[in-house]
């Protein structure tokens, strides 16, 4: 079910429920792209998130109702939204994971246990937010689920890969943090020197490979040095 | 070129914001309050977006390295060489002169020079944000280059006295309810709607901490599936204290928002101090897209009049005084 609801005079959400649901956010993301491949020329941007979607518009331009009856007679198809399969090493442990013996310790497994359960599944994009470039994933496996630091860092390097709760992900900018940090991946997941700014997009699949200390360090010096 | 002699409180360069990149989870930032940063951009000749240097209560202090104009808006104190000058107004400045501005009332002024400031853009933008390292805060000993402009004609410009917005009297903030009302109880938005509200000191570009009577959630709790975050909208997160979110806020969040604040009253917020205090009052989508376009006609106007396309009457009706545009000259 689709509702509609005002964000103040200058945009409108359009929600497709109230849960984190794969099919509910590919139609978030099919109605994304529709919009912005229709580019309405009182379009400001639209932003996607699990279940729903913002349209920021310009109120000198279009009213509210005016915006909600366009939305309404849209056509989207959420088959036109496919994903790509992104794969992001990562160096898991020692310097670039201090924290992955607790979350081994935590859950009772080995640290060869923990990078395996995390490398395995194929997470799910929902949407990048609250941070540049930082990619809410689904799909993580509770067995390795572990609390946040109590403490957070003041520090954390960008691309650490951290868990926090049942949820995972990387720091895509230096910023500080209190994630559980089990790896660091080398590539610069969020440039904004490119277009589009970051590695992953929302509605993309994402599988973290496990690649060693000296791997890090070559592909590192290839993405981080001509800066 | 200008350089920035003194900092005595923080000041960066920003312009109308980041536009078209929240999706991938970057803030739209820019300026505080654009009512006041685009009016300084026109009494120097520039469009609306150009770069312009915002300052903060404690001030700056910059000398110019070439003859420029450049004009400063906000409530604010200007001194050329010592020589107090009008704020709301272009002027000269040449080679070796010393611009000090500082803030009388409010959180926010402007400096805007003609060709605006020559920055490098970050995802089509020279907004500063900090805590993505987009720029960084203004230290003395920074040279800033101007863009080219034609400086003759474009001093001696002025708003009048009618159209310099005020932003720093009544401190009635109108607000459209929602998007996430039911989060709320009856009591809570009664409470919201009839109390006055303190801005805090934890406040910053990213959001106003509001001190105030308890904000009352129903029994759906402070927390949403996260979801995105409008300019203005006043999340409640569970200590029941009102957040408003401005320019540097997150793309997205899990607390219920109970109202947003209207695009027209936005500067007003970014020009409230801490200490001070703000009240909220509703108002329909209908009328407050009325303010809003109402508002823009008027800047457009200004714009012309003061870059000489548009003459500005006084007119007398029935005794009253009004100010008119008229779009011919002859």
């Amino acid at each position: 079910m689709l509702t509609i609801r005002l964000l103040g005079d200058s945009g409108v959400l359009i929600s497709f429920g109230e849960v984190i649901d794969e099919e509910i956010n590919k139609r978030v993301h099919a109605l994304a792209q529709a919009i912005e491949k229709d580019k309405p020329e009182w379009l400001v941007e639209v932003v996607p998130a699990y279940s729903s979607l913002a349209i920021y518009y310009d109120p000198t331009l279009i009213t509210h109702e005016e915006v909600i009856s366009y939305v309404s007679d849209l056509k989207f198809n959420v088959e036109d939204v496919k994903g790509r399969e992104i794969e992001i090493p990562v160096a898991y442990g020692g310097e670039f994971g201090p924290d992955i013996e607790f979350v081994a310790e935590y859950n009772g497994l080995t640290i060869d246990d923990v990078i395996e359960i995390h490398s395995k599944p194929l997470y799910r994009v929902y949407f990048l937010g609250f941070l540049p470039g930082f990619a809410y994933l689904g799909g993580m496996d509770e067995r390795i689920a572990t609390p946040r630091l109590e403490k957070p860092r003041t520090k954390v390097p960008a691309g650490s890969v951290g868990i926090a709760g049942k949820q995972t992900g990387w720091y895509a900018i230096e910023s500080p943090g209190g994630w559980r940090i089990i790896g660091r991946t080398p590539l610069r997941t969020f440039n904004p020197k490119k277009v589009p700014p970051s590695i992953a997009l929302p509605g993309d699949y994402v599988k973290f490979v496990p690649i060693d200390e000296e791997e890090f360090w070559e592909i590192y010096k290839e993405e981080w040095e001509n800066d | 070129m200008i350089e920035i002699v003194a900092t005595p409180s923080p000041a960066m360069i920003q312009d109308l914001g980041r536009v078209g990149y929240q999706k991938f989870g970057v803030p739209v930032s820019g300026v505080m309050d654009e009512v006041s940063a685009r009016l300084a951009n026109y009494l120097v000749g520039n469009p609306d977006n150009c770069p312009v240097i915002e300052f903060t209560v404690g001030g700056l202090i910059l000398r110019f390295h070439s003859s420029s104009v450049f004009a400063v808006t906000g409530e604010a104190e200007v001194l050329l060489n010592d020589y107090p000058l009008e704020p709301w107004r272009s002027y000269w400045a040449k080679r070796g002169d010393v611009l000090k501005v500082r803030l009388r009332k409010g959180m926010y002024g402007y400096i805007a020079l003609a060709g605006g400031i020559d920055c490098p853009r970050i995802l089509e933008s020279c907004s500063t944000y900090v805590r993505a390292k987009f720029g960084r805060p203004l230290k003395p000993g920074d040279k800033l280059s101007l863009g080219y402009a034609i400086l003759t004609g474009k001093a001696g410009k002025t708003i009048p006295r009618k159209f310099i917005p005020n932003l720093w009297g009544d401190k009635t903030i109108r607000v459209i309810l929602g998007p996430n009302i039911e989060h709320f109880t009856a009591q809570g938005i009664r409470t919201f709607l009839s109390s006055e509200y303190e801005v805090t000191p934890e406040s910053d570009r990213m959001g106003y901490r509001l001190e105030g009577p308890k904000i009352e959630h129903s029994e759906r709790g402070a927390g949403i599936v996260t979801e995105p975050i409008p300019l203005g909208a006043v999340q409640v997160p569970a200590n029941g204290k009102p957040i408003i979110m401005l320019a540097d806020r997150q793309t997205t969040g899990g607390y219920a928002k109970i109202a947003t604040v209207i695009r027209v009253d936005i500067p007003k917020v970014a020009q409230t101090r801490p200490g001070e205090k703000l009240r909220f009052k509703p108002i329909s989508v209908q009328k407050a897209i009325k303010e809003l376009r109402k508002r823009e006609i008027t800047m457009k106007a200004l714009r012309k009049a003061i870059n000489d396309e548009w003459f500005l009457y006084k007119i007398k009706v029935r005794g009253k005084e009004f100010l008119a545009f008229s779009g011919t000259k002859d």
